[in-house]
């Protein structure tokens, strides 16, 4: 049993081709709850507080659910064995609540537009980047129709801003998350 | 090696270890997840899993969930290690030609 080079390449071509599917659809399927959770946050979160402006400290209470439920489902979701848990997902939240916390405390946003509009322009670039760099086509499109709904929502739609990102931007996270889960 | 590790060779059974290298250490994937990113059948998957699993190569667990039958796998160690030794030789290959 003998392999010319060119056999050899394009075997190892056909070896990174599944190798990149199958880590992305890990990726998705890791992925995917975590959307559909958040994205039910917000349409809660940006909902009660389009009516009730007063109420945002709801977020908040929402948030620390959110971040609980989150590494809840990625124990969860895990088919790791038992005692073996990857450090790396609370590590993310962890950096990425660093980033939040940073970039409030220099360029604090002036208005509860502003602040509406921070935290998901900042969630959809991060699903943008690591679509980019995992090779997750579905992740980059999610991550950047996030971006671009709200960018919409703030120019365009000043006066019901709250409620576009409740029904749209929530929406899109959690048609975004069951698009993942098809994979 | 001078040879190709004849089981991993085959086209089927190298999708598997390739499908499964890039999960985690000691991740299980659900064998129809499996499936579809190998794209054989049901008989086809079932077949080469097992001649995978008599050499050592990934672990097999079953279980009923809601008297249902799950079949999770994963690569072992040793077919870690068998994998990679696979695609050094491939790489051998070329570099040497």
């Amino acid at each position: 049993m003998s392999l010319s080079s060119n056999e050899a390449a394009a075997t190892l071509r056909d070896i990174e081709s599944t190798q990149r599917r199958s880590a992305n659809a890990f990726g998705y399927r890791m992925a995917a709850p975590h959307l559909i959770l958040w994205g039910i946050i917000w349409a809660l979160g940006y909902g009660v507080t389009a009516v009730h402006r007063e109420w945002s400290i709801l977020w908040i209470a929402l948030t620390i659910m959110g971040v609980v439920a989150s590494t809840w489902i990625g124990v969860r979701t895990s088919h790791t064995a038992r005692g073996h848990v990857d450090p790396r997902p609370l590590a993310t939240v962890a950096a990425v609540a660093l980033l939040i916390a940073s970039l409030f405390a220099i360029l604090h946003p002036l208005t509860g537009a502003q602040i509406s509009a921070f935290f998901p322009i900042v969630v959809g670039f991060a699903y943008a980047l690591i679509g980019i760099w995992t090779g997750g086509a579905r992740t980059l499109i999610t991550g950047v129709v996030i971006v671009a709904l709200t960018l919409v929502g703030f120019f365009a739609l000043p006066s019901i801003f709250t409620i576009w990102m409740a029904i749209v931007g929530g929406g899109a996270l959690v048609l975004g998350g069951v698009w993942l889960r098809t994979v | 090696m001078e040879q190709p590790d004849p089981t991993i060779h085959q086209p089927i059974r190298l999708k598997i270890m390739a499908a499964l290298k890039p999960l985690p250490r000691r991740e299980l994937i659900e064998f129809t997840r499996l499936r579809t990113l190998v794209g054989t059948t049901d008989g086809n998957l079932g077949a080469h899993l097992s001649t995978l699993e008599q050499a050592g190569y990934i672990e097999v667990e079953k279980q009923f969930v809601e008297k249902k039958p799950r079949t999770r796998v994963r690569l072992s160690a040793t077919g870690r290690r068998a994998f990679e030794a696979y695609v050094a030789f491939l790489r051998d290959i070329i570099d040497h030609t």
